[in-house]
């Protein structure tokens, strides 16, 4: 097994890694507003990149205007099932396996509609910087990677900044660790939940039009999208989303190192293997109980 | 201090979270069908202890003897099919069962059947149930519980009783109560201090948790907990007496 | 009383008679009703006794199909030996896996299930030596009682729900046992329950290995009916069908879970004839039960029947 090999992993697990932590940080954001796991949050990378894809072919939109359209869906969706699903059910003191099962038919619908409006097919965006490539050290990089790492890395930095910095990010932390003390102070703790799951659904949205040059995308392509993220978001202790990003990116690593190092064929054994064991072990996730602050 | 007839005794035990220390050297016990009261205002670490008796937190220093025996490592599932049983701040009963389901839950855990035999609905298997069910329905009626009603619709006070029935169905040996009078009214509170003083005259061991001092003027001897340490003990009276206890209590 | 005992009888005897009077198509149908109603029964168990989601029956029931198609067509052993072993590996990797995860509650338990059901489907795949892969093990005998063949739908009936309507019954047992009632106890609060004596992990233990050898039965009556597996039939997908059967006929009920998995068989065939957005409405008529019927299609007819005067249905 030589350097370059292990490093071609590393670049792919990196990049695949910064995929699963958007994924991942929007799956905790939703699920510290509002105690939700969001199986469909993958709906939102499917739906989001396929608009970009239809405003592009079928209308010839421009590419960045394709994809404002295309990310905006994501936030759409989200508040949608915010209000009229989620809200009600939180009424009526839905259970946590109440919303397992909701979001699970969502995800069923959701993909569903995709094959029937778009069909079977996957679908390729375009890369940025077209097919041009960088190579260090026979590591073969595509610009696209290179676009999307830092994509990611300034969405991680403003959410961030957005949690810890600005007034609506502050009364949405506050919202979801403590529901009556943040409505004693005026906010609107409903609207505040209805929010994460717009940020939600815009990271989700984000992350589908990020990968979907490096990836076909097809109708069947959601559910795989939630659960690595849900992996990178438990190895992050699940209610810190900048944990996530730890958790994608040692995902995404160990992801590439099976592939090389064992077979393709098992790396999602191995991958949902070592989730059971950290979710029994560690279920804090691997920053420990430490993670839990800030972001 | 401690005698021979006595269900648990509490040696030194200490407790910290992190820097924090939370109970210091905390001595006292429970004889044999006595009723002793653990009274302190809220932070004093009554709730610790009483889950570190229970078994719900780890014992970090000193000792505890349930029975003769020394409790460690023992769970709480152990501890309570020894005879050791408890209620809690807020009852905690089974919302989407009838009153006398509830009860029934209580005997469980003095029968054996297995699975198998559930599914086959063997003869032992229908007749344990017979028997959990006999058992439920006289606790229940003893304490004055209508079976049928879902439980989701009994008042505080009814389900503080119900929780005590529920616990009472395997023949304790010893009843520990955490804060049972919170949320209680005049005459629901009469009820439940009736219903203390018929069981611990039937020869029920009972530790009373509470900061409220008319609850406890029921038990024989009151411990004084404040800050985790034990300033004062003795029956109601001598307690109220304290300069110490009133200090702490009432700010004179 | 009486009328009870009528209803029942009459009730056995329309049973009987239905696969001649109905056609091959519709008796085909009703035979994988009874096949998911045999998986649904594991998974409503847990859900409407524990409380817990199980998103890994899939593996199971593809561990009793692939145990019969191995051991009948490549190892030549006769057609019991497939159900029993598929039976005892189901149970054992139900305890040995079911043990330390069902410590997690909620939704981390749910994933683990799900995680669960993504490794078994990846292993067949995988494992295409014990499987056959993609193309999967064909020739699977039919089952014959006493050289009674059963290789018609109308005679795998008979069969198929006899199985489905002895598990009702021993499950039904187990509801209204003591066990049931320390189940229900550890799923209203686990807390009172653990005061209780209750030994909570022991119990989710068995009664996931219950589930598990439901799901093994299920997938070896499969196996057995359409003589062919491949790896496409023990997917996610098919986890998330057998959630579906509870949930959308009626969490406690038993023969909600028969209704479930009529739903779940019949109506993506009746649906299908208006085209691809089958599968949409599937979807949503999940949401809209989540939602709107918590208990599912038996709540909806036991809340018909009260209003048109009937004493309710046992719930």
């Amino acid at each position: 097994m030589s350097l370059s090999l292990i490093l071609q992993a590393a670049q792919a697990g990196i990049t695949n890694g910064f995929i699963y932590a958007l994924v991942g940080m929007g799956l905790a954001v939703i699920f510290r507003g509002s105690r939700v796991i969001n199986v469909m949050h993958g709906e939102f990378s499917v739906v989001g990149a396929m608009v970009t894809v239809l405003m592009l072919t079928s209308a010839r939109y421009p590419y960045w205007i394709a994809i404002l359209a295309g990310v905006s869906t994501g936030p759409l969706i989200g508040a949608l099932i915010e209000l009229t699903l989620v809200r009600p059910m939180i009424r009526q003191r839905a259970t946590e396996d109440q919303f397992v099962l909701l979001t699970i038919g969502l995800e069923r619908a959701i993909a569903a509609a995709v094959l029937f409006f778009i069909g079977r097919d996957g679908y390729l965006l375009p890369a940025f910087g077209g097919d041009h490539v960088f190579i260090v050290f026979d590591v073969v990089i595509r610009e696209h990677a290179l676009w999307l790492i830092a994509i990611a890395t300034f969405v991680v930095v403003a959410l961030r900044e957005f949690f810890r910095h600005t007034t609506l990010g502050l009364a949405m932390t506050a919202a979801s660790i403590d529901a009556d003390g943040a409505a004693t102070t005026g906010i609107n703790v409903a609207r505040m939940r209805t929010l994460t799951f717009v940020l939600g659904g815009l990271l989700g949205a984000i992350a589908g039009i990020l990968i979907t040059p490096l990836i076909a995308v097809d109708y069947q392509t959601g559910l795989p999208i939630t659960l690595k993220g849900i992996a990178a978001a438990i190895l992050g202790g699940f209610t810190n989303p900048l944990g996530a990003v730890v958790g994608g990116l040692t995902l995404g690593m160990v992801e590439s190192l099976v592939i090389v190092g064992v077979s393709s064929g098992y790396k999602d054994a191995l991958t949902f293997s070592v989730l059971i064991v950290i979710m029994i072990f560690m279920p804090h996730g691997i920053l420990g109980r430490g993670g839990r602050g800030g972001g | 201090m401690t005698h021979d007839r006595d269900i648990l005794v509490l040696d030194q035990v200490g407790h910290r979270f992190g820097g924090f220390t939370v109970l210091r050297s905390v001595t006292f016990s429970v004889p044999e069908g006595g009723i002793v009261g653990l009274i302190g205002p809220n932070g004093s670490g009554k709730t610790t202890l009483f889950n570190i008796i229970s078994g719900y937190l780890a014992l970090q220093a000193g000792s505890i003897t349930y029975g003769g025996r020394a409790l460690t490592t023992q769970s709480v599932q152990d501890r309570s099919r020894a005879g050791m049983v408890r209620t809690f701040q807020t009852p905690k009963i089974f919302e989407r069962m009838t009153v006398l389901e509830n009860i029934m839950v209580g005997a469980c855990k003095i029968t054996r059947t297995g699975i198998l035999q559930d599914l086959v609905r063997s003869p032992h298997a229908q007749s344990e149930l017979r028997q959990i069910r006999m058992l439920a329905e006289r606790v229940g009626e003893e304490l004055g519980l209508e079976g049928n009603l879902p439980a989701a619709t009994l008042t505080a006070g009814q389900r503080r009783i119900l929780e005590i029935a529920r616990v009472l169905v395997a023949q304790p040996r010893l009843l520990m109560l955490d804060e049972p009078s919170a949320g209680l009214n005049h005459e629901e509170m009469r009820q439940l201090i009736a219903t203390i003083e018929r069981l611990n005259d039937a020869g029920l061991a009972i530790l009373l948790v509470s900061h409220d001092m008319v609850l406890m003027a029921v038990a024989e001897t009151v411990h004084v907990l404040n800050f985790g340490e034990i300033i004062a003990r003795g029956n109601m009276a001598a307690i109220q007496q304290n300069a110490g206890v009133r200090e702490v209590y009432l700010g004179i | 009383m009486r009328a009870r005992l009528l209803v029942g009888l009459l009730g056995i005897v329309l049973w009987a008679l239905l696969p001649h009077i109905l056609s091959r198509y519709m008796i085909d149908l009703l035979v994988f009703t009874a096949i998911y109603t045999i998986a649904g029964i594991g998974v409503g168990l847990l859900l409407g006794q524990c409380g817990i989601v199980n998103l890994g029956q899939a593996t199971f029931y593809g561990i009793g199909a692939y145990s019969c198609a191995y051991l009948t067509v490549e190892l030549g052993y006769p057609n019991v030996a497939g159900f029993i072993v598929g039976a005892l590996i189901s149970m054992t990797i139900a305890l040995v896996v079911g043990w330390p995860v069902l410590r997690l509650t909620g939704y981390f338990l749910a994933l683990a299930t799900l995680a669960l059901s993504i490794i078994g489907s990846s292993l067949f795949y995988e494992w295409d030596w014990l499987t056959g892969g993609e193309l999967g093990i064909g020739g699977i005998p039919k089952l014959d009682i006493f050289g009674f063949k059963l290789d018609t739908p109308g005679r795998y009936y008979y069969l198929a729900w006899s199985i489905a309507f002895i598990c009702m019954l021993l499950v039904g047992n187990l509801i209204a046992s003591r066990t049931g009632l320390m189940l229900r106890a550890m799923r209203d609060s686990s807390e009172a329950a653990a005061s209780l004596g209750i030994d909570m992990q022991w119990l989710r233990t068995r009664v996931f290995m219950l589930s598990a050898l439901l799901g093994s039965v299920a997938g070896s009556l499969f196996a057995h009916y359409v003589s062919f597996t491949s790896v496409q039939s023990f997917t996610v997908d098919k986890s998330i069908g057998f959630l579906l059967i509870p949930v959308l006929g009626g969490v406690r009920s038993l023969w909600g879970v028969v209704l479930g998995a009529l739903f779940v068989t019949v109506m993506p065939e009746l649906l299908s004839r208006i085209g691809d957005i089958h599968q949409i409405l599937f979807g949503l008529a999940l949401v809209a039960v989540v939602v709107l019927l918590p208990e599912g299609l038996v709540g909806l007819l036991a809340t018909a029947g009260r209003k048109l005067g009937w004493s309710r249905v046992r719930a």
